[in-house]
């Protein structure tokens, strides 16, 4: 179990240095910074000095070790805007991010989880099909979309509720209500999905027919084995708490790490967008190896690895 | 199960009931809803009332037929007086083929790459889950937002930036069933019979796991229209002067409280078109799993 948590691990550093790596090549590649952030017209000097201080000047594969190595300590570059450190500006922004993202995800789950369940044992039922188009409607409607409808019913007509901006408790409301929503639809739609699945499997006979209750059958057979794939897609959204909310973020003008990101991108500040993307991708990392422990913690057969077709 | 002593009991039913059994109401609303939508597509030169970038200055930001506007301009004008219907028409082609093409470049990659890992296990299956850790662990909204500024932003490199945009998905969801099918008894049977790899995994596998892809199909296909809209709703997407359903609905953001039509209508076609691969989607899941009947 160790060394498979150790290569899990090892695997992910190298994921990280991979993301690394491709915005290291991407974000060199899309243009020289100090004609980015210079003016046109600004003296020559200036450029080579900006050049200078920011190691642009040098061969790559030295910058690309430089960078590296720095990110090992922490070191993510200064933002080439305020000059302050890149990893400070993303850190100052993500509580604003998770303030919105976490009950978002409590919602989800707590609302997802129970209706998709409930939704595969009354299948068909009209309680299901009832569950089924509202959740498949929550998930079709776009994130800006329903913000947007949103923003028009409670702030525009009623003016119950601040459009955007982030002052008061009131202002994450609708941002909470418009990410909760569309990820409430998605897990009700899979749990459904793997409950009525597992439903079908012939086990799932085998213990109706040695008399257990059905209520038996739900908890000890079924919503063990349907917790797999769950799992997986809930895995995928707790990666998603830090940059999950770039489209809602900047439709509400809060001031999280998704509008950090779509403005440094605009602005080409090459270090907090570097910065950005190295925290975000460990954060997904870090959920990945989660689900894979989850997963083998609730799924015996993932324990044992052998070659296909090998009995 | 109650539904099992339903179906096995003796009830006689008409030719109607049973009809709709099979095909309900819902879902030939939604198929015909698609239809309509792929129709649209194909004949949108010849449907637009107007060009879409026409401009009428004498009528803009005139309101659309239902909020009491004229039949000159049924779904009303934007802030340039171009017609909203004309440019609706164009964007639901613009999104219908950049979906289209996303989605099934997706499948098609990814389902491969899952065969690929669940078959040969070891090095090649560390290089493909190590892939799709990198895929999962960057926002793809981000990847796209670089490559597009690297690359500057033609509508083939979009296309195929939205086939990329899933791939780790339908790769995922092939590796594990593939592996765990590889150590139920049909696999084995037919490969004990000396059946090649090829013929198992696309004979015999693919059907076994092709509901799953399909419910996933049916997924992203929303999704990627979703994930184009998006992008052309932050400006990062389809560019003026072409138009997709998200470009409307964020140049209709301006016009919120004085012309919320302009973002309505595009809304309103995005809303019912991912809804209506949802409910087919359901529907062909129910038909094609076997298990579950």
């Amino acid at each position: 179990m160790m060394r498979y948590l150790a290569g899990r691990v090892l695997r992910g550093l190298f994921t990280i240095l991979l993301v690394m790596t491709f915005a290291f090549v991407v974000l060199r590649l899309s243009g020289d910074p100090a004609l980015l952030i210079m003016t046109v017209d600004a003296p020559p000097e200036a450029i080579a000095a900006f050049r200078t201080s920011w190691g642009l000047d040098r061969p790559l594969w030295d910058q690309y070790v430089t960078y590296v190595l720095r990110a090992a300590i922490g070191d993510l570059g200064n933002s080439m805007r305020d000059g302050r450190p890149a990893i400070e500006l993303v850190l100052d922004r993500v509580p604003a991010t998770l303030a919105i993202t976490i009950p978002a995800f409590l919602l989800k789950i707590g609302i997802g989880v129970p209706a998709g369940i409930y939704a595969a044992l009354h299948r068909n039922s009209l309680a299901d099909r009832l569950t089924m188009l509202v959740s498949v409607a929550g998930f079709t409607v776009p994130s800006f979309v329903l913000a947007l409808v949103l923003v028009l019913v409670f702030s525009v007509k009623l003016g119950w509720l601040p459009s955007s901006g982030s002052e008061t408790l009131a202002h994450a409301i609708l941002p909470i209500v418009t990410l909760g929503t569309a990820g409430a639809a998605v897990i009700a739609r899979f749990t459904r999905s793997a409950m009525l699945e597992v439903l079908g499997q012939p086990y799932i006979r085998a213990a109706s027919a040695k008399g257990l209750t059905w209520r038996r059958v739900v908890t000890d057979h079924a919503l063990p084995n349907a917790a797999i794939p769950t799992t997986t897609i809930i895995g995928f959204m707790i990666g998603a708490l830090i940059a999950g909310a770039v489209v809602v973020e900047s439709v509400f003008a809060w001031p999280g790490v998704g509008r950090l990101l779509v403005v440094a991108v605009a602005n080409r500040d090459l270090a907090v967008v570097q910065a950005l993307l190295i925290i975000i991708a460990a954060t997904m990392v870090a959920a990945n190896i989660l689900v894979d422990l989850v997963y083998g913690w609730i799924d015996p057969r993932m324990r044992t690895r052998h070659p296909a077709g090998a009995q | 199960m109650a539904t099992a002593a339903v179906s096995l009991a003796p009830v006689q039913k008409t030719a109607h009931a049973r009809f709709f059994e099979a095909w309900p109401p819902l879902t030939i609303a939604a198929l015909a809803w698609i239809a309509g939508m792929v129709a649209t597509a194909l004949a949108a030169d010849v449907l637009a009332p107007y060009p879409f970038t026409a401009l009428d200055l004498k009528a803009r930001l005139a309101p659309a037929v239902l909020l009491g506007g004229s039949w000159a301009h049924p779904f009303g004008t934007d802030e340039l007086g171009r017609d909203v219907l004309s440019r609706l028409i164009m964007s639901i082609r613009m999104s219908l083929l950049i979906a289209f093409f996303g989605t099934m470049i997706a499948a098609v990659l990814g389902t491969t790459i899952g065969f690929v890992a669940a078959h040969f296990r070891r090095v090649v299956e560390a290089v493909v889950l190590m892939l799709i850790d990198f895929q999962a662990s960057m926002p793809f909204l981000i990847i796209a937002l670089s490559v597009l500024a690297f690359m500057g932003n033609s509508l083939s490199l979009f296309v195929v930036l939205m086939g990329f945009h899933s791939w780790e998905r339908y790769a995922r969801i092939t590796r594990g069933l593939t592996i765990s099918a590889n150590e139920q008894g049909y696999a084995s049977a037919v490969r004990q019979l000396g059946a090649s790899s090829l013929r198992i995994y696309g004979l015999h596998v693919l059907p076994n796991i092709a509901s799953t892809l399909i419910v996933s199909m049916t997924l992203t296909f929303p999704e990627t229209i979703l994930l184009e809209s998006g992008l052309s709703f932050l400006g990062l997407g389809v560019q003026p002067p072409l138009t997709s359903l998200g470009n409307m609905v964020g140049y209709g953001r301006e016009y919120l409280t004085r012309a919320p039509w302009i973002m309505l209508a595009p809304s309103a076609v995005i809303v019912l078109t991912t809804l209506s691969i949802s409910i087919v989607g359901d529907w062909l899941r129910d038909r094609l799993d076997p298990t579950l009947r």
